[in-house]
């Protein structure tokens, strides 16, 4: 499999020089493969959305390597055009819409991609389908007139509608209701079957992003310090108390039930995994 | 918009961080008007090398003020150039239909350190002092006009509102300049309509937020018992002490020192 992120020895700092220097970043690397689903967790103040914004060329390393999509972010040149790749998605994007319909907002990308009427059409109501809105009965409508929710999954299918390799999410899931969480987790489900797109999306808990990811960076004060596959993080039991990780609920049952002894499966990844295996030795016990 | 420091407190202890407020509000407009009123050279000079020795003694690393100094550069070229060619006097030279006046320059070159005067002074002004204690300040100067029924209690509350959003805002302007860089927005854009146009996605969802914001805070001052009463008191007291009184007496001094060589 190709890398479509490559990060070595990044280092980044906050108006450096100047009375407010704060360095946000310390000696990071990691590799992402196409296709892969990165999960980012941190608290708040770790380094996420400023890692996330090296990855479409909006910050450029102070020192360090970060080559996105096969080019380096250090030539200038390419870091402007960098965003038709790779789409980022801001927390709360709903405060940047400002067109007048839900389809001049989904189309302002693929219009700066300058692609023609037909093919921007046909983006912006595939990206609007994606985000379960129907493109005939909202196009029209004023985003403003829509709930917060709504608001955010307009702003998210006009980055759908840009149809990046690359998709970056910045804690999507903050402050949706359950069928906007849910839709969301479907919609990165759907990203993941495609097989070859790429996915990064940044969580401040575990429990989001437990059962899509493939790998998980867990940022802390800046430093990366884990990066691998999931089932890697389960053991570090220390790591996950020191950064405040919660693992999903379905998983603190399995594993409190394994140290007490009882034989379970520990590398479940979903909810429906873990009742069955419960149920398994549910039945196991009564026989 | 990225490294905003002008308009910005820079935490400090200094001498001039520690001055009173009113001290410092008062010497800025004196040096002010003292500045418009007489512009000989040896006024200006003496003026400009006072603000410089104030910027050493705030502590204020001169490389902030030099590079803030970069934002109105073309101002400051423009005031020259203009008072140059436009002042009528003794013709120096000739650039095509243009002729460059002894007295222009003399002008422009004036005018210039003036601007620099009243720029170098406000931004001393916002860089040692505190936003709670600059609304504090302005308000009590003010209190004399509350005899005419003038509300100064909330137009101090507005200007330190304001004053305490600024750098929220910019914050706010930045991510949304990023988000809508991240849908192509071009900025850099060399054709000049594309370049307002993408301003446009900037202006219209940070004029929304504000309002929200606005709103919001209305509510949660309201909800905290906040009535607009004047008698609210404050937890620092402002107090002169005699380097205040000192300062404001040399200010005044040079003033009408100013004011009676201009004649």
């Amino acid at each position: 499999m190709s890398s479509i992120i490559e990060i070595k020895d990044l280092n980044f700092t906050y108006q450096p020089g100047s009375p407010y220097q704060r360095q946000a970043l310390k000696n990071i690397n990691f590799i992402l493969n196409q296709g892969e689903f990165l999960g980012i967790v941190g608290s708040n103040g770790s380094g996420k959305s400023t890692l996330v914004q090296h990855l479409n060329g909006l910050l450029s390393p102070t020192s360090g390597e970060v080559i996105v999509c096969g080019v380096d972010t250090a030539n200038n040149e390419f870091r402007n055009q960098l965003w038709k790749q790779a789409g980022l998605v801001f927390q709360y994007p709903e405060q940047q819409l400002f067109e007048a319909t839900i389809y001049e907002e989904v189309a302002y990308g693929p219009k700066n991609l300058g692609l023609s009427e037909l093919d921007m059409r046909n983006r912006v109501y595939d990206a609007l389908e994606k985000v379960g809105l129907i493109p005939r009965e909202t196009q029209h409508l004023a985003p403003i007139t829509l709930s917060g929710g709504m608001r955010r999954r307009v702003a998210i299918a006009g980055i759908l509608a840009l149809q990046p390799k690359l998709i970056i999410m910045d804690e999507p899931m903050a402050g949706l209701d359950s069928i906007g969480r849910n839709l969301m987790l479907d919609l990165m489900k759907d990203r993941k079957q495609k097989g070859n797109e790429t996915t990064v999306m940044i969580s401040h808990s575990l429990k989001d992003i437990w059962a899509l990811a493939d790998k998980i960076a867990v940022l802390d004060k800046g430093s990366l310090v884990f990066y691998g596959e999931v089932e890697k993080l389960l053991g570090k039991t220390e790591l996950l108390t020191k950064c405040h990780l919660e693992l999903p609920d379905y998983l603190q049952v399995v594993y409190s039930l394994a140290a007490r002894g009882l034989k379970v499966n520990t590398t479940i990844r979903s909810i429906e995994e873990a009742s069955s295996e419960i149920i398994k030795l549910l039945q196991e016990a009564e026989l | 918009m990225k490294d905003v420091m002008v308009g910005r407190y820079i935490i400090g202890n200094s001498m001039i961080h520690r001055l009173d407020p009113r001290t410092k509000l008062i010497s800025c407009t004196l040096i002010i008007t003292a500045v418009l009123i007489n512009y000989r050279w040896y006024f200006l000079l003496f003026y400009t090398l006072l603000i410089t020795i104030a910027i050493f003694l705030s502590g204020i690393k001169p490389k902030i003020i030099f590079r803030s100094l970069r934002k109105i550069w073309y101002l400051l070229l423009l005031t020259f150039v203009f008072q140059t060619i436009l002042t009528v006097g003794e013709p120096l030279m000739h650039l095509g239909s243009l002729t460059v006046t002894r007295q222009g320059i003399a002008l422009g070159t004036g005018t210039v350190f003036r601007l620099l005067i009243f720029y170098l002074c406000s931004s001393l002004l916002i860089m040692t002092t505190s936003t709670i204690k600059l609304a504090a300040g302005i308000e009590s100067l003010l209190t004399p006009l509350t005899y005419f029924k003038i509300p100064v209690h909330h137009f101090s509350m507005i200007i330190s509102t304001s004053l305490r959003f600024i750098p929220t805002f910019i914050e706010e302007a930045n991510i949304i300049t990023n988000a809508q860089k991240s849908r192509g927005a071009q900025f850099d854009s060399p054709n000049i309509i594309t370049r307002i146009k993408s301003n446009i996605a900037i202006i219209i969802p940070l004029l929304a937020a504000s309002l929200q914001r606005a709103e919001d805070l209305a509510m949660a001052m309201e909800s905290r018992c906040y009535t607009g009463h004047p008698n609210q008191t404050r937890i620092s007291k402002l107090n002169y002490y005699k380097k205040d009184v000192v300062l404001i007496g040399f200010m005044l001094a040079l003033l009408f020192a100013g004011v009676s060589f201009s004649f």
